[in-house]
């Protein structure tokens, strides 16, 4: 199938090497330092993403990624991604904190794939993450599908196999390291990724120059996408402690350990 | 074991199906730091007309205004490492409504000390001179909590009127002032391999190849580094910058300039503890401690956060001089720890310092091509300032480039010399150079020699100093023998030696306990093992596919070399003693990317020159803090 | 209150454990229990859980139910809710309800939290816990909206097991849907190494596939000990990102996949115990070992920061040596 619009929803989280730490803000939970912490693409909505442009190299598709962030971050972090595939983005210029509420966020993600001009939902395959490294409550694909009028989902997707008449194969991650592989007659249709099977590509600077040309402007028109944070209540966020008490045996002979481990998970 | 370099030749034959793919562009800089900063927002703010038409048109594509593309090694433009105090006067300038509390981080200098250590350890390798003093500090009840803090600050010295600034949040900042213009493009983790050489005229610069193992062979995935020709190429990567010192090899410096002093800033940003003492915008310098040749610098942001650390030059003539060991150390000197105590690490980080200043300035201009920044020599080494001198360079630039693309004028080496480097002696930036540099000369022969001369230097606004004759780096440096005679026999080095090596750990541990350094206890917060440095407050990041960027020259040379300064320096434990002899091992996920091998080796290059057995390519990856 | 337990069942008719658990937290929040359920055949299920005081069973059955799809998953869901009519709807977090969860939740105009860990009733008033930014941080939610759908997280709940006899209101649903579940792929009995229900977690850190005392790699010798460990313990294989990703370059453990993947951008999987192996790394890298119970950890360095302050116990040991033997006790 010609012409797919694989349209990816994805956003930016806290560099996952970072060390994190709630703060309570005057709309809610916060990260500690949230400004200075350096930002990367959620790693699923990456996933996603290389996948997307893999396929639509193949279906001579289009990608259009479609970010609720922060304007600055998001800037920042595309700085770095637009150098590995091709794309279109359409920013939402909006929170894009774990603490925020899913059906809001699904609200304003739908509302901009539904802004892409020439939207044919007929060739219409949504992409993004089955989980991420801010909020992960892997909801926020689901209602966005809804509100797209989208009834063919996938979760945990790990691979699609596209047939020439548009129709494809999906293996979705299910309990116990299985697989549950689903066909599907074509879009519209969504995908909620796990990691997939594509390495991060390199980065490519023409394809860096063709994206900027696109990006810096959809960055400079962003619509503000101010999520009202209505209902959802926080009594507290903290930090798990969990500090334990560790037995520290050194120079114990090989044996004696084992023994004291093989008794461990016997018991 | 065979003496060869392991890395893949860098020329150009490629595997078969492959192709290096070519772009072109108007003006390709790279590295983002300061001095880009600086040359970026000037260009971008004048290449637009009022009436919004481009003041030139590109020549790589034409019909569109000129396409400027930037690109830096690292994965982040927010990943430089420098506390900064800085009187600011370049930033401001181009920032005339700059308001510091858009820039985490950023506030003004409020109080400034200097405060010379006294050893309450009594393991410092003090000149008598140096023992003398202290014991009159003390007896004369002038030392408090074994510190002695000068009556007033040098002017030189003093920053106040100034800003403190985190490098990393600055870069941050300006990189986001920048894109928002949609001028330039500046593209982060890309390292570029090289300049496009075309006798002594630069043409472009080569990136690094990608899919590559770590010693540059092609596998799966394989992408040749493009090559992206361009009618400037502006360098601004910094004293270990892969494009800066290949042109420096090429080209030569300057006759009687040569770039040989060198320092390894490592630093931390601490979460100071409940109820600290220390105000924000307070800034103090320190010298005598751990060794009289390390100096010491803490400054208080807001928010109860300090950015501390350490320099340790290449004059300080230890050949395991460790500047993480020596951290922890100075860090639990009285007069800090006081402050310190209870504190958590939040990042930490070391970059190599070009300490030469204006004698290690480069040929500034060729065909071509235009140096920026502190491989350039922007460094003023009587002040210790360095980011706002950068970014004036970054201005200069800026400008000149603008009178050039206006006047439709080529980047050759005269129009850039008739502009830029025209600017740049005519501005306080070459003026104030000028004072200081000979201002360092005196640590030549020695600490005290070097504090006098730079007193003197500072004192008569650069009419004296204290001459010293300067050695290339791995000249200077002793053998371990030799540094401990005296206190540690020959013997003993040889067995901590071969205990050491058989175990795979660098030197200075056991020959700092030897020499009367107390252990270091880990508090688990401030007080950390090297390695969890790295994990806690550098972060640090390697991706695949592209190949080492530290390599060893010859291999027999480092099979006998005695001192394997490159293992003992390594800011990130990143080389290790390769148990099997020969070269020594090199892992680039622990390595920071400060450079510090590429001056710590005490070994001349095989090839001649300036330079030493270690080669040092830019590298993707690194530190992933962008608040150091 | 009304709250609604809403679940599918399994391939056998049969209740799963998560689903037991979602009740156990459904039945937890007091107020007037209803249940729903979907599958194949629902009776069998609705029987386990009968004695467990609901009201009021649903059920949507028939063969178009025996396959997980969003399409007809959904519409169930959607057509229980709504008859059920509930306030609060509680299901279990598997990957056949996480994957229509929230758009039943859009359906019908309710607010959705996943992954609860823990949900209570107080004065009224209902709280749930749930962590944020991959397990790093812990929250406590509320909301006023109703209805409000939650998803449980395994492990969290004690499991409502009330068998006896139910009578089940059988609702008819024409679920429109263009996709069919063509097969299960599960690895070979002998191959299996991700077992959700172990009772022991192996963790197999980058230590494996690096260099050993002997300046060489042992990737085949480690491969032989971790299989081994797990051939003798039926222990679920958990791994980290770095030696996962040596696997992908080939160069280490062939049954390695993103699948066993724990910590930050992998699984955190819910296990009484845990044994971490040739694991390194600081906060962030230990959240893998967030939900395991007791922990051990076999390491090199003894200031590892994934066993200090986080394991109860550390060896300080080579752990191709200590595994080896274990390997031989264990069998």
């Amino acid at each position: 199938m010609k012409g797919l619009q694989i349209v990816v929803l994805g956003s930016i989280v806290p560099d996952p090497l970072q060390t994190l730490e709630p703060v309570s803000g005057p709309t809610g939970p916060a990260l500690k330092n949230e400004l200075m912490l350096p930002a990367v693409l959620d790693p699923w909505a990456g996933h996603a993403l290389y996948e997307a442009a893999n396929l639509a190299k193949k279906v001579e598709g289009k990608v259009y990624l479609v970010a609720l962030g922060p304007k600055a971050k998001l800037q920042q972090v595309m700085m770095n991604v637009a150098q590995k595939v091709p794309f279109e983005i359409v920013v939402l210029d909006g929170p894009a904190s774990g603490f925020a509420d899913a059906a809001e966020t699904a609200a304003a993600l739908a509302g901009g794939v539904e802004k892409i001009p020439g939207l044919d939902k007929s060739k219409l395959l949504v992409f993004g993450g089955w989980q991420s490294a801010s909020r992960g409550t892997g909801a926020v694909l689901q209602m966005v599908g809804e509100l797209l009028g989208i009834t063919d989902q996938f979760q945990g997707v790990d691979e699609i196999a596209m047939a020439e008449d548009g129709s494809f194969t999906v293996l979705e991650r299910i309990e116990g390291g299985s697989y549950q592989k689903s066909s599907c007659q074509g879009a519209p249709a969504l995908l909620g990724w796990a990691t997939g099977n594509l390495p991060e590509p390199p980065n490519n600077p023409q394809v860096g120059m063709q994206n900027m040309r696109l990006i810096m402007p959809a960055l400079a028109k962003a619509t503000p996408a101010p999520l009202k944070g209505e209902g959802l209540k926080y009594a507290g966020v903290e930090l798990p402690s969990q500090r334990r008490e560790t037995r520290v045996v050194k120079n114990a002979p090989v044996e004696d350990i084992a023994r004291e481990l093989a008794d461990w998970i016997r018991a | 074991m065979t003496d060869v370099n392991t890395s893949a030749p860098a020329g150009d034959e490629l595997p078969e199906g492959y192709e290096r793919q070519r772009m072109d562009v108007d003006v390709a800089c790279v590295g983002f730091g300061p001095a880009m900063g600086g040359f970026l927002h000037t260009l971008s703010q004048g290449l637009t007309n009022e009436d919004g038409t481009p003041v030139a048109e590109s020549k790589a594509m034409p019909g569109m205004p000129p396409q400027v593309i930037c690109y830096e090694r690292a994965d982040d433009l927010g990943f430089g490492v420098s506390g900064v105090v800085t009187k600011g006067r370049g930033i401001r300038a181009s920032f005339p409504d700059l308001d510091l509390t858009q820039i985490p981080l950023a506030t003004e200098v409020k109080h400034e000390e200097v405060l010379y250590l006294l050893d309450p350890v009594g393991a410092s390798r003090r000149p008598v001179l140096m023992r003398l003093a202290d014991k009159a500090l003390k007896i004369f009840g002038m030392a408090r909590n074994h510190a002695f803090k000068l009556p007033y600050v040098p002017g030189f010295l003093r920053k106040e009127p100034g800003i403190l600034l985190s490098m990393g949040q600055f870069n941050q900042w300006a990189g986001g002032q920048i894109m928002a213009q949609g001028q330039a493009q500046i593209w982060p983790g890309t390292p570029v391999a090289g300049p496009i050489l075309s006798g002594k005229a630069v043409a472009g610069v080569r990136l690094q190849d990608q899919g590559v193992d770590k010693r540059g062979v092609p596998e799966a995935g394989f992408m040749p580094g493009m090559d992206i020709h361009s009618q400037l190429v502006v360098v601004g990567d910094g004293p270990v910058g892969a494009v800066g010192r290949k042109l420096d090899e090429q080209l030569g410096l300057p006759a009687g300039n040569h770039a040989r002093e060198w320092a390894v800033g490592m630093k931390m940003v601490v979460d100071l503890p409940e109820g600290c003492q220390l105000k924000a915008g307070t800034v103090l310098h320190t010298l005598g401690y751990p060794e009289p040749e390390i100096f010491g610098f803490l400054y208080v942001y807001p928010g109860n956060v300090a950015s501390l650390g350490i320099f340790v030059p290449s004059w300080f003539d230890n050949p395991v001089r460790t500047a993480y060991r020596y951290l922890q150390h100075w860090m639990q000197h009285p007069v800090l720890w006081k402050h310190l105590k209870g504190g958590r690490m939040r990042s930490w980080g070391a970059k190599s310092l070009q300490e030469s200043g204006k004698r290690g300035e480069p040929f500034l201009a060729g065909d071509g091509f235009a140096r920026i920044g502190e491989g350039s020599g922007t460094t003023n080494v009587l002040t210790g300032s360095g980011v706002d001198e950068a970014w004036t360079s970054g201005v200069l630039l800026g400008v000149s480039v603008l009178e050039l693309l206006k006047a439709d004028q080529p980047f050759t080496r005269e129009n850039i010399e008739k502009t830029y480097v025209r600017r740049r002696q005519e501005s306080w930036l070459e003026r104030e150079a000028k004072i200081a540099e000979k201002a360092r000369d005196g640590f030549q022969n020695g600490v005290v020699q070097g504090l006098i001369g730079m007193a003197l230097t500072g004192l008569t606004e650069g009419k004296l100093f204290w001459p010293g004759a300067s050695k290339k780096p791995h000249e200077r440096i002793p053998s371990i023998e030799s540094y401990f005679q005296g206190r540690i026999s020959a013997e003993e080095i040889a067995a901590i030696r071969k205990d050491c090596t058989a175990k795979g750990l660098p030197l200075h541990g056991a020959l700092m306990d030897r020499a009367g350094w107390p252990k270091v206890e880990h508090d688990g917060q401030l007080l950390v093992s090297h390695q969890d440095a790295l994990l806690m407050g550098g972060k640090v990041q390697a991706p695949s596919g592209y190949r080492d960027h530290v390599t060893f020259k010859s291999h027999n040379v480092c099979a006998g070399c005695g001192e394997k300064v490159c293992i003992e320096a390594c800011s990130g434990q990143a080389i290790s003693a390769n148990p099997e002899g020969g070269a020594p091992l090199f892992d680039r996920e622990k390595c920071v990317h400060c450079g510090a091998c590429l001056w710590n080796c005490s070994k001349p290059s095989p090839g001649g020159g300036e330079s030493s057995n270690v080669d040092f390519q830019a590298g993707a990856g690194g530190l992933h803090s962008a608040e150091n | 209150m009304k709250v609604l337990f809403l679940a599918h069942t399994e391939e056998d008719g049969s209740l799963g454990k998560a689903a037991a658990e979602a009740l156990g937290a459904a039945k937890g929040l007091g107020g007037e229990l209803v249940i729903g359920l979907f599958g194949a055949e629902v009776q069998k299920a609705a029987d386990s859980v009968a004695g467990c005081g609901a009201v009021k069973f649903y059920g949507v059955a028939g063969p178009e139910f025996a396959t997980a799809r969003y399409g007809s998953d959904a519409a169930a869901a959607e057509a229980i809710a709504k008859a059920a009519g509930a306030e609060i709807i509680v299901a279990p977090s598997t990957s056949r309800m996480s994957r229509v969860a929230a758009g039943v939740a859009q359906r019908l105009g309710a607010k959705i939290d996943t992954r609860l860990t823990g949900l209570e009733a107080v004065g009224g008033k209902i709280t749930a816990t749930r962590w944020f930014y991959r397990q790093r941080m812990v929250g406590k939610i509320e909301r006023d909206a109703r209805p409000w759908l939650v998803t449980t997280d395994t492990g969290c709940f004690a499991p409502c097991e009330a068998a006896g006899s139910a009578s089940v209101e059988m609702l008819t649903v024409a679920p429109a849907t263009r996709s069919q579940v063509v097969e299960i792929i599960a690895p070979a009995a002998d191959a299996q190494t991700i077992r959700p229900d172990a009772k022991l977690l192996l963790v197999a850190g980058a230590g494996w596939g690096k260099s050993q005392a002997d300046g060489q790699k042992h990737v085949d010798e480690a491969a032989r000990l971790i299989l081994g460990l797990l051939s003798a313990t039926q222990a679920s294989l958990g791994s980290s990102k770095s030696l996962v990703d040596q696997s992908g370059e080939g160069a280490a453990l062939p049954f390695l996949t993103h699948m066993h993947q724990v910590g930050q951008t992998g699984s955190t999987p819910r296990h009484p115990k845990g044994l971490a192996t040739c694991c390194h790394g600081e906060e962030p890298h230990v959240v893998g070992w967030r939900f395991v119970g007791e922990r051990r950890a076999i390491n090199l360095d003894a200031n590892c920061g994934w066993a200090q302050g986080k394991a109860d116990v550390l060896y300080v040991a080579d752990a191709f040596a200590v595994m080896s033997k274990l390997v031989d006790l264990l069998k």
